[in-house]
């Protein structure tokens, strides 16, 4: 005759976790066995009235710090620059910048980016935004927008930016050269409506860009202090 | 705008993107909460635990392999958090237990609402009478209801062991929880 099951395999099989013909036995022998079945079905009753007891959190509004926390609280950097790893992005993106080609560029006449000697230049706004505007002081919702600054490996200073216009909002990132800042990647961002609480979720870099700004960073982003330091010394 | 031969590059991959990611863990609030809750024995102190442990997944996210569980993640994350903190009240001789009377899960109305604080106060009693190994392992698999194998994983623990926890959790809670 076999012995008792513990109350480890008694636990197991409340929670379903014996192999099937062990827990067809167990089932069988609680049949049998009154007082087995009793420690059983006292241990459902607890399970059942732990989560009775918690069931009042499942339902109720999570409190409003909760979702905020949830919808803005800041994103690793790490994350942001490493996660598009998907290769079909990463190497067009890494070899065209390695060539110091543009993609994705679509001029508008008398617009803010404007084409010379083969190289798309920021210009008006944009121009300015990129030459002023620190990301450390957020952003007063008009202009164009600047995202994150760093240094490539050809030692340039880079920016990431969105601009909206007519046909939508567009996100890219500019190397600074002694040309002024030069777009190395414009691209459409598809969630640009987003609005309100979600702002700031909607308003995080495309994949693309993430691609770009990870395959010719050098080093870390720029933090508030470096961001200020190289727009005073006016970019390399 | 888009001229012919300059393509807008399209964005790719939105499933992980950003903003998907936050809509799952806002999603995710209630099962956090309810675990932050048993954890720490009070809601009041488990939703410090859930802001605690959204704002470090957040930071850290790019610790999260894509294609893995958020949710498991997050709760590994509250558990960390919870064992850090506790170690720091200790020090500074706090400890929280209570189940306070304005408790946000307990606003319902009358009789129920008295019920609830009640069976939420036992509840949460009986279970900080237990250690936190066996009270972590039995909240995760009886109340969150996962598989022993995702549940020895968040507690980086073999599954026999975790096993073993949660029988030992059982037969504790039986001696502490009043009887039916």
């Amino acid at each position: 005759m076999e012995s008792d099951p513990t109350h480890e395999t008694l636990s197991a099989f409340i929670d379903g976790e014996l192999p099937p013909k062990e827990m067809e036995r167990i089932a069988s022998l609680l049949a049998a066995r009154p007082d087995l079945d009793a420690w059983v079905r006292r241990q459902e009753s607890l399970r059942l009235g732990m989560k009775g007891a918690f069931a009042d959190l499942m339902t109720a509004p999570a409190p409003d710090r909760l979702v905020r926390a949830a919808q803005s609280a800041p994103i690793s950097w790490r994350w942001r620059l490493r996660r598009f790893a998907a290769p079909r992005v990463l190497a067009p993106a890494g070899a065209m910048l390695a060539l110091g080609l543009v993609i994705g560029i679509a001029l508008q006449p008398g617009g803010e980016i404007v084409s010379r000697d083969g190289r798309a230049l920021a210009r008006g706004a944009l121009a300015t935004a990129l030459n002023e505007r620190l990301a450390s002081e957020g952003y007063a919702g008009e202009g164009p927008r600047i995202g994150i600054s760093f240094k490539n490996r050809d030692g340039h200073d880079c920016r990431t930016f969105e601009i909206g216009g007519e046909t939508g909002a567009q996100s890219g990132l500019a190397c600074h050269s002694d040309k002024g800042w030069s777009i190395a990647l414009l691209t459409a961002r598809p969630n640009a409506q987003a609005s309100g609480a979600y702002r700031m979720a909607g308003s995080e870099m495309p994949d693309v860009i993430r691609a770009a700004v990870s395959a010719s960073i050098a080093g870390e982003p720029f933090d508030a202090a470096d961001e200020k330091a190289a727009r005073d010394r006016g970019w390399n | 705008m888009e001229e012919p031969g300059l393509p807008v590059v399209k964005d790719v991959d939105m499933e992980w993107s950003a903003e998907n990611i936050r809509a799952q863990m806002v999603q995710l609030l209630p099962r956090l909460r309810r675990f932050a809750a048993g954890l720490t024995g009070s809601v009041a102190d488990g939703d410090d635990l859930v802001q605690d442990t959204i704002e470090r997944a957040l930071k850290n996210l790019h610790q999260w392999e894509p294609g893995t569980r958020l949710d498991n993640w997050m709760f590994r994350i509250a558990k960390n958090r919870f064992i850090d903190t506790r170690r720091s009240h200790k020090r500074s001789g706090v400890v929280a237990m209570e189940v306070p009377e304005d408790a946000p899960s307990v606003r319902a109305d009358g009789v129920r609402a008295a019920e609830a604080r009640l069976m939420l106060a036992d509840v949460a009693g009986a279970l900080q009478k237990l250690p936190l190994e066996q009270r972590e392992a039995l909240l995760l698999v009886a109340v969150e209801g996962l598989s022993y194998r995702d549940a020895a994983d968040i507690l980086s623990v073999p599954i026999g062991t975790l096993t073993s926890r949660i029988a030992r959790a059982r037969e504790a809670l039986a001696q502490f929880a009043p009887q039916d």
